[in-house]
């Protein structure tokens, strides 16, 4: 755990003091100002503050990258479902977006444990053309949960407006942003409350055990495949805690998953794959980077400043934030 | 037996197949026209308010006998916001379904698509608001466009920029689509003509979670008027975002679009208060017809409709209008028809000129609009003003 916090620390220190050294030396040479300091540390508070969600996406994605070993891509239209799910309970049984976490979460863990059982775990092992057919099956699953929100939904805009979706409170002129501050903080928890999990409890071991090495796992007596599509609804259920974190400052419809599972691709890329806290990093380094770029390059370019960096990343460390984080 | 069984499927396969490729002869009595329209995807909420109203003005249309007395069938294709689909979906219309004129075109990109396979197939197309201006700029004499070119959107508060307003310097934000960057060229032109400084003008990519980064660019450099060219969610997130962050210029205008829509109020909520946006239409106008569609429209779908729809409903009735003059069904002579249009509707005057670089182009007056206490009101020009402007906008934080 200490070295853990270390690393953590560190890189933070690296991310933000990058960009703050540049805005140091412009002040020094006299072409930026005050005013240019106060927009880093804004923009800078905004990067960390959806990174803070990104993670939480990550975060899931690599668990289930690490123990069975294929992309989800199916993780952003389970980030949809969960938020139709918070939608519903907001709308008709008035529940705030941050009890209905309580909700989503073994909602979309009970799906996700269906999906693992009966759609994913057959096919391991099935001789087939194309080795990852389970990649292919995540894909189709995606598709069906965006058509099956489509049709009980329509495709129009849903939106939940709750008292506080625009507050902010200011320190000094700096102004943070009331739900993605709470959403960081409960995405913080979240994920201490994972490690917690994997390194301190049995089960944990056991998830660990299998991501290292399947076989020897199931030598030792751990029921390998039970572990492995539990662990898919264990990233689904914190991948339904960001959508559920995400919807009071953002907005709804089917189609929103596709760009969402780009995203977590790009973050467990960034991280190593199978790597838990590569992907807290991912996501931070992609929420600031993403937001320095929209500041500073132009908003347009957003995007391409995040995949700058995750060919950068892939150049220059290949294993991802995993080589140098080694966990 | 395991053979027989494979054969028979095979065999049933076919037939079923073969079934599916002969329409029903009863379809032949009618004019088949197709429409293409976003009615999935990020656009669909447009799509559904111009589906809505095509279809309303159909029945109308069709019980009133329809085209002489045959009746219209109108064929509504789904673009889903994509350029590619709505080619694909064009192509279908003309060589599968034989339709004998197209209509739709909701985003100007998709748009763009569909007069281009339009004029290659020798097809007339009668556009209702995919509203870049090279829509019409490419010589392509197939295709008609009812609305107002995006670059006019502005006209009505230009106007009002150089009568009330007088800002010193604006900030622009717009879609980096084709609809958001022609419409964004225009007006900084149109700045520059009324001696307003631009020091920000700025695409971004549709769907952002957060625009912050881009508003703190902007409040830093402290404009009198924020001009945003969006579709309807981004226009929201925009909105909230800029009250969330205090930004406090003199008006905040909108270039139609996103900002005139029902759900605009509904997503924006408190921060939707004192905007201002182009508009090309309003129900109090004085056409004939325009507060009956509104309040029928408002009746049958239990929605309030706006510009798009009243594009929608317009075109229908030209499209009737040109089927019932055309000499015959053959391109050529709904071309001719169409050339020859000069009819009155809700949404205007509708005659189709050339001017400038473009042809087939209606020409209609603008309007701005304002949302004052929930409600969409017209504020300029003087003579249709439902209410009166509200101006400067009140900062965020005495509300």
């Amino acid at each position: 755990m200490l070295t853990l916090a270390r690393i953590l620390i560190l890189a933070g220190v690296i991310l933000i003091g990058v960009p703050y050294i540049l805005v140091g030396i412009g002040m020094v040479v006299g072409t930026m100002g005050m005013n240019d300091l106060f927009q880093m540390t804004q923009t800078i508070v905004i990067g960390v503050l959806i990174g803070g969600l990104y993670a939480l996406i990550g975060i899931g994605m690599t668990l289930i990258m690490g123990v069975m070993g294929i992309i989800n891509l199916a993780h952003g239209q389970i980030l949809m479902t969960s938020m139709y799910v918070t939608f519903v309970s907001f709308k008709y049984f008035g529940l705030d977006p941050y009890v209905s976490i309580l909700i989503t979460m073994p909602c979309l863990f009970l799906v996700a444990l269906f999906i693992g059982r009966y759609l994913l775990d057959p096919l391991i092992g099935r001789e087939s053309i194309l080795p990852e057919n389970q990649v292919l099956m995540t894909v189709g699953i995606g598709l069906c949960l965006t058509e099956i929100m489509r049709f009980i939904f329509s495709s129009n805009y849903q939106s939940v407006r709750t008292s506080y979706a625009n507050k902010a409170y200011y320190i000094g002129s700096v102004s943070f942003n009331y739900p993605l501050t709470i959403a960081f903080f409960i995405a913080l928890m979240l994920t201490v409350g994972l490690f917690l999990f994997l390194m301190k409890t049995d089960i944990g071991r056991a998830i660990r055990a299998t991501a290292q090495d399947k076989e020897a796992a199931t030598l030792m007596g751990i029921p390998q495949r039970k572990i492995t599509f539990s662990t898919y609804a264990l990233g689904s259920a914190l991948d339904a805690a960001a959508g559920t974190l995400l919807l009071p400052v953002y907005y709804l419809f089917p189609d929103l998953g596709g760009p969402f599972t780009l995203k977590a691709f790009v973050i467990t890329i960034l991280g190593g794959l199978g790597s838990t806290v590569g992907a807290i990093l991912g996501g931070l380094t992609l929420g600031v980077y993403e937001s320095l770029g929209a500041t500073f390059v132009s908003m347009g370019y957003k995007d391409a400043v995040g995949m700058v960096i995750f060919l950068l990343v892939l150049t220059f460390i290949p294993g991802g934030l995993k080589r140098v984080t080694k966990i | 037996m395991k053979k027989t069984l494979k054969w028979l499927t095979v065999v049933l396969t076919g037939i079923c197949l073969m079934s599916l490729s002969f329409p029903l002869s009863s379809a032949a009595q009618s004019i088949k026209v197709g429409v293409i329209l976003p009615l999935t995807g990020e656009k669909a909420a447009f799509g559904e308010i111009e589906k809505n109203s095509f279809v309303m003005a159909l029945d109308e249309i069709n019980k009133a006998g329809g085209v002489k007395g045959s009746k219209i069938e109108l064929l509504i294709e789904d673009d889903t916001g994509k350029p590619d689909v709505a080619r694909g979906a064009t192509e279908k219309l003309v060589s599968k379904d034989n339709v004998v004129m197209l209509g739709g075109g909701y985003g100007s990109s998709e748009t763009y698509a569909i007069a281009g396979v339009a004029q290659q197939k020798k097809l007339p197309l009668l556009v209702n608001t995919g509203s870049a201006d090279k829509i019409t700029e490419q010589g392509w004499n197939y295709v008609f466009r009812l609305n107002p070119p995006v670059s006019e959107y502005s006209a009505a508060a230009e106007s009002f920029l150089k009568e009330v307003a007088k800002p010193k310097a604006a900030a622009i934000l717009f879609e980096n689509t084709l609809f958001g960057t022609s419409g964004s060229k225009e007006f900084e032109k149109s700045c520059k003509e009324l001696g307003i400084q631009v020091p920000i003008k700025e695409g971004y990519e549709h769907g952002a979670v957060d625009f912050k980064p881009l508003l703190i660019k902007v409040k830093n450099a402290n404009p009198d008027l924020i001009y945003m060219i969006s579709y309807i969610m981004d226009a929201s997130l925009l909105m909230r975002q800029s009250m969330e962050l205090d930004i406090n210029p003199k008006l905040f205008i909108g270039g139609a679009a996103g900002f005139t829509l029902p759900e605009f109020l509904q997503n924006a909520g408190k921060a939707s208060e004192g905007v201002f946006s182009a508009d090309l239409w309003v129900p109090s106008l004085p056409y004939p017809g325009a507060m009956n569609y509104y309040s029928n429209y408002k009746k049958l779908y239990g929605k309030v409709t706006e510009y798009h729809g009243a594009e929608a409903y317009a075109a229908m009735y030209v499209i009737a209008d040109v089927l019932k003059r055309a000499k015959s069904y053959s391109p050529e002579d709904i071309r001719a028809a169409l050339t020859t249009t000069d009819m009155m509707t809700v949404f205007g005057k509708v005659k189709f000129i050339s001017y400038g670089k473009k042809i087939n182009q209606n020409k209609l007056p603008t309007y701005l609009v304002q949302w004052l206490k929930g409600k969409l009101e017209c504020v300029w020009p003087k003579e249709y003003a439902t209410a009166k402007y509200l101006y400067p906008h009140k900062p965020w934080k005495q509300r």
